[in-house]
């Protein structure tokens, strides 16, 4: 076989004195494929910024890189590898293109100025790469203007419009739903056909898709590795082993009870948003214990909807029944991002200690509510800022149930945290919340985890981008 | 409030400073501003009078002293009322929104439209040499400011999650404003009276400048300045006094703020 | 959105002209004195003037009638650009003002572009050399800069250029050279300020993701810069120098003054002095129209640049 286009000998990552990568080694070879598997934090994405030269100035590697069978190459030569032999596809593409240039403009000048070919063909070219990618008439369309899939695309043309063999992946389905996933699944896999691929994520389903070698790391750690299959199928190591779990997902408790009276009912409920139809004559109800799916990519309507069930926003046409239990303080809601949730300038403690002089509640309780939800006294001593994002969902949970609510509404509570910490929290929500038979409404991204919760789902998922059908009027649909 | 950087520290002690020794002078001294010794002109500096006298042999030190606390009074009083004020009315059109937040919008864009100093001016032509007159036209301009930081803020703070949950678990209006909003407006409100408090005394000694604010023989800064400006050969050190006094209050307001920027 | 931009900054022109003539209608109503007095001074000169002409140039003015009546007269003259004439020199204040707007713009205009020449280099190479001794340097100058009045910073160039070394003339109108000192200071006094801001805009730029995909994109560092840096750095660069127009014309004011530099900051100043309320109305109004003015230009400035504003009017 051919010769490594990428090896990496024994590379460390240091800030100042400790070490964020140690000692990492890895050869990619053309039709391959190596994938670094790990949370958030653990210094996958440093690995990408030294392989291309790109380290914050404050770090430090150690170690050796051999590109293209050069060892150690300058800085400079690896900015004349950069689009050319080395790509590097980028995180968050909406940020990582030029806000101001449309989007054939910011193709056809890698075209002109990389590959050397005048202005006309360069156009043409961007074209032909467009259409291909189901972008035939975004070309005059800034990234703002784009929706997420479609920015991922047009960054990957950009990226690898340069003609590299090797492309790096950062997390590249960062914050994309399973369509979206799909779709950049499919853009990777065609890339492996005639180049190699390393890919940086934390998402089991792209690195099973992907195949090749896969390294588990943890904190700066290797953990595992070896080959897709083996790894996947037979973890060796507890952390592979829990991260696998957490994904499968298979040990939700799904025996829920159904059937009382309805707390709420939504009768044909329509919403616009600028000329967007949201959702238009939706209707469904939920009782007592039941659990409630809202699926939709981002920007949907899936918050909307849920803020017209809570009564925080205005709908269009139609109406929300609420029955009389659902009382001011017993509609709650957990939020994506838990930090945002709480006031940042006072402990957790006072936080609980302002609701409970509010509504005269029970401090007794608290010790043993700690204790099911699994959190440490002294965390009510500390500010939002200073918990873990597990720990502080995992207390809104605890602010929540203090309450005893009739309806929570859980807005992507477990999306912003690394995958075995939210398949704990999710497991905890669901247990919680049944044990007081409170209605849940879960709104998320991962279809997987609904289907195994949800007693129904309402999908807000407006008709795929690239089937080219007018996009302005969704199809909101009950299913099961 | 908040740990203090060097710049806050310098900026403290050069205000404190100055602010010292127009109290020194008040205490102690207490010259008369108005007080003419043709015989006197420019005499040098003494221990009866540190700074010496001017051109009609009036004390320097008294009439420096005197400068300076009007354009502290004018700096304090023009940020207390506008802040209270931009506040207070931003926090209000951000809430309520509907035809509260239009009116005012509507008052703040015709204030908008015509740049600050002039407006000053018109002001202050209305009444000549009226510090009150000065002191509303100053505050009229400074509170826009407040006005429209502290209504963008409450239009997204209302929005935010951490709101949300506090309104849906009951609390009323004065806890999300103790616990949420204030929190965050503070150091907005700190930073914009710092540079607004600097603009309040570049405000009030352009127009002296001009000839437009307060009238002589009241000590203000730059009518000091346009006085001494036809002595500046024979007494240049005279005229540097009033050009640094702004200089060190602007300076002093600017670095107590401690970000750069406005 | 291109009668977007228009309409809202007629409807700040229609503002500066209502809150100018409303300020200089009480202006007139607080004058101490009679008025059709002053008017009539104002015509024939004091020395010819006796209360049988002021009597006429009451009734012809309409000065005898109700407060409402002359306000609603008053604004009625003001959309005709009727401004009337000078109590001071008894000429028509638009015939003055047209004369003074000339020597207005070109100090004006002059000391933008001097002030863009200074600070458009700074700017960039300290974004792009962030925590260099230059970029220090310019920090502390502009700190230094900020907090004095545009004025100080005149005198102190008319201290060391004009009475220490001679080089220039202290103040008035004539060549070049007369225009040198009163444009640098409104200069100076405004790339303290947008120095710093080219700076902030450049260093975020250049810390963009989109600025380091370009240069994985394969795109050289010129490349790069020329093609997805300079029109990022030039959008709020744009859009800062309308914020700036205040600072333009409030220096234009205190510079002409300091240096009686015969446009219309000068004749405001020395019409509010001399209560010259004609003059006072007319001076503030085109100020206020020139500020719209700039603004307007800024607009549609960004307008070009900016693709996203011209794709929302399509929508």
């Amino acid at each position: 076989m051919s010769k490594p286009v990428v090896e990496v000998f024994k590379l460390s990552v240091f800030a100042g004195d400790s070490c964020l990568v140690s000692s990492l080694s890895l050869a990619l070879k053309r039709g391959e494929a190596v994938t670094i598997l790990g949370e958030t934090g653990s210094g996958k994405s440093l690995l990408a910024q030294a392989i291309m030269g790109a380290l914050p100035k404050e770090l430090t590697a150690s170690g050796d890189v051999r590109l293209f069978g050069k060892l150690n190459p300058s800085r400079h030569e690896r900015e004349q590898m950069w689009g050319q032999q080395v790509a590097m596809l980028p995180q968050e593409p909406w940020l990582s293109l030029d806000p101001l240039m449309k989007s054939q403009r910011q193709l056809s000048l890698v075209e002109e100025l990389v590959k050397q070919l005048d202005a006309k063909r360069a156009r043409q070219q961007a074209q032909g790469s467009l259409s291909a990618m189901g972008l035939a008439d975004d070309g005059n369309k800034v990234p703002s203007q784009l929706s997420g899939g479609m920015a991922q695309r047009l960054a990957y043309l950009c990226a690898t419009a340069g003609g590299a063999d090797v492309l790096i992946a950062d997390e590249p389905t960062k914050g994309l739903d399973d369509s979206r996933k799909q779709q950049v699944i499919g853009l990777l896999q065609q890339h492996k056909q005639h180049g190699a691929l390393l890919t940086i994520t934390h998402d089991i389903d792209v690195a099973q898709a992907l195949g090749g070698e896969i390294i588990v790391m943890r904190q700066g750690q290797i953990v595992e590795r070896g080959s897709a299959e083996d790894v996947l199928n037979t973890p060796r190591s507890d952390y592979a082993k829990a991260l696998i779990a957490a994904h499968s997902q298979d040990h939700f408790p799904i025996a829920l009870k159904q059937g009382n009276a309805p707390l709420l009912k939504v009768r044909s409920l329509s919403k616009q948003r600028g000329n967007k139809q949201l959702f238009h004559d939706l209707s469904f109800q939920m009782g007592e214990g039941e659990v409630l799916g809202v699926a939709g990519d981002s920007g949907a309507g899936k918050s909307t909807l849920v803020d017209i069930v809570l009564g925080l926003t205005e709908c269009d046409q139609g109406q929300v029944e609420r029955a009389p239990e659902l009382g001011p303080g017993k509609m709650l809601k957990l939020y994506q991002d838990p930090p945002a949730a709480f006031p940042r300038e006072i402990s957790l403690g006072q936080s609980l200690e302002d609701l409970c002089q509010l509504h005269k509640l029970d401090r007794s309780q608290l010790p043993e509510l700690l204790a099911r939800l699994r959190l440490d006294e002294a965390i009510l001593a500390r500010r939002p800022s200073a918990v873990s994002g597990g720990e502080l969902q995992r207390f809104a949970m605890l602010r929540a149930l203090l309450m005893k609510p009739k309806l929570l509404v859980a807005d992507e509570p477990t999306s912003r945290l690394d995958p075995i910490v939210a398949h704990q929290t999710l497991e905890l929500l669901i247990e919680q919340t049944r044990k007081i038979g409170c209605a849940l409404i879960l709104v998320s991204h991962n279809r997987r985890v609904m289907n195994q919760l949800c007693h129904q789902i309402v999908d807000l998922s407006p008709l795929e981008d690239t089937q080219r059908v007018p996009v302005d009027f969704s199809s909101a649909c009950l299913i099961k | 409030m908040m740990g203090l950087n060097t710049s806050q520290r310098w900026g403290f002690a050069l205000l404190f400073g100055l602010i010292a020794l127009a109290g020194a002078e008040a205490l102690f001294w207490q010259g008369d501003i108005a007080l003419q010794q043709l015989d006197a002109a420019f005499e040098g500096p003494s221990l009866a009078e540190p700074f010496g006298r001017d051109h009609f042999g009036r004390s320097n030190f008294a009439r420096l002293a005197s400068a300076l606390r009007t354009s502290l009074l004018m700096a304090i009083c023009s940020v207390a009322l506008s802040s209270v004020l931009g506040v207070a009315l931003g926090m209000a059109a951000g809430w309520k929104r509907g035809a509260v937040d239009r009116t005012l919008s509507f008052v703040v864009n015709v204030l908008l439209a015509l740049p600050g100093l002039i407006l000053v001016l018109l002001f202050g032509a209305l009444i000549p040499g009226s510090f009150a007159m000065l002191y509303l036209a100053i505050s009229l301009v400074l509170w826009v400011d407040y006005f429209r930081l502290i209504r963008a803020r409450t239009i997204s703070l209302i929005r935010s999650p951490e709101v949300e949950a506090s309104r849906l678990y009951g609390f009323g209006v004065w806890y999300i404003f103790k616990r949420h909003l204030w929190p965050n407006f503070r150091k907005d409100v700190y930073t914009l009276s710092c540079f607004g408090a600097g603009n309040a005394v570049l405000a009030l000694a352009s127009i002296g400048f001009v000839y437009v604010g307060l009238k002589p023989p009241h000590a203000e800064l730059g009518l000091m300045m346009v006085e001494l400006f036809p002595y500046y050969s024979d007494a240049p050190w005279v005229l540097l006094q009033p050009l640094c006094a702004v200089i060190c209050l602007v300076l002093s307001f600017h670095m107590i703020a401690g970000t750069v920027d406005e | 959105m291109l009668i977007k931009i228009l309409g809202r900054r007629l409807a700040q022109a229609v503002f500066v002209a209502w809150a100018v003539g409303t300020l200089t209608f009480f202006l007139m109503n607080l004058l101490p004195g009679d008025f059709a007095y002053r008017i009539a001074a104002g015509r024939y000169g004091y020395d010819y003037v006796n209360q049988a002409a002021a009597d006429a140039v009451r009734a012809e003015l309409g000065l005898d009638r109700s407060v409402w009546l002359q306000y609603l007269d008053w604004f009625r003259d003001l959309l005709r650009f009727n401004l009337g004439d000078s109590l001071v020199s008894g000429n028509p204040v638009s015939q003055e003002l047209a004369h003074q707007l000339g020597h207005s713009l070109q100090l004006a205009l002059f000391a933008s572009l001097l002030s863009l020449l200074i600070a458009v280099p700074l700017g960039l190479y300290a974004g792009r050399q962030v925590g260099s001794a230059l970029d220090r340097a310019s920090l502390f100058i502009s700190v230094l800069l900020r907090a004095q009045p545009v004025f100080v910073i005149g005198l102190v160039l008319v201290l060391i250029f004009a009475l220490q070394f001679q080089l220039l003339p202290v103040a008035g109108f004539g060549g070049s050279r007369y225009l040198i000192l009163p444009a640098l200071s409104l200069a100076l006094s405004m790339a303290a300020l947008s120095s710093r801001m080219i700076r902030n805009a450049t260093h975020q730029v250049l810390g963009s993701s989109y600025y380091q995909f370009a240069r994985f994109k394969g795109l050289s560092e010129q490349q790069a810069f020329t093609h997805h840096a300079q029109p990022n750095i030039a959008l709020p660069v744009v859009a800062f120098i309308g914020i700036q127009a205040v600072s333009l014309i409030e220096g234009i004011v205190m510079i002409e003054s300091l240096f009686s530099w015969p446009g219309i900051g000068h004749a405001l100043a020395h019409a509010i002095f001399g209560r010259d309320v004609p003059m006072i109305q007319g001076a503030a109004l085109v100020m206020g129209l020139l500020f719209v003015l700039i603004n307007l230009l800024v607009d549609l400035c960004c307008y070009w640049l900016d693709p996203r504003q011209r794709e929302e009017g399509l929508q």
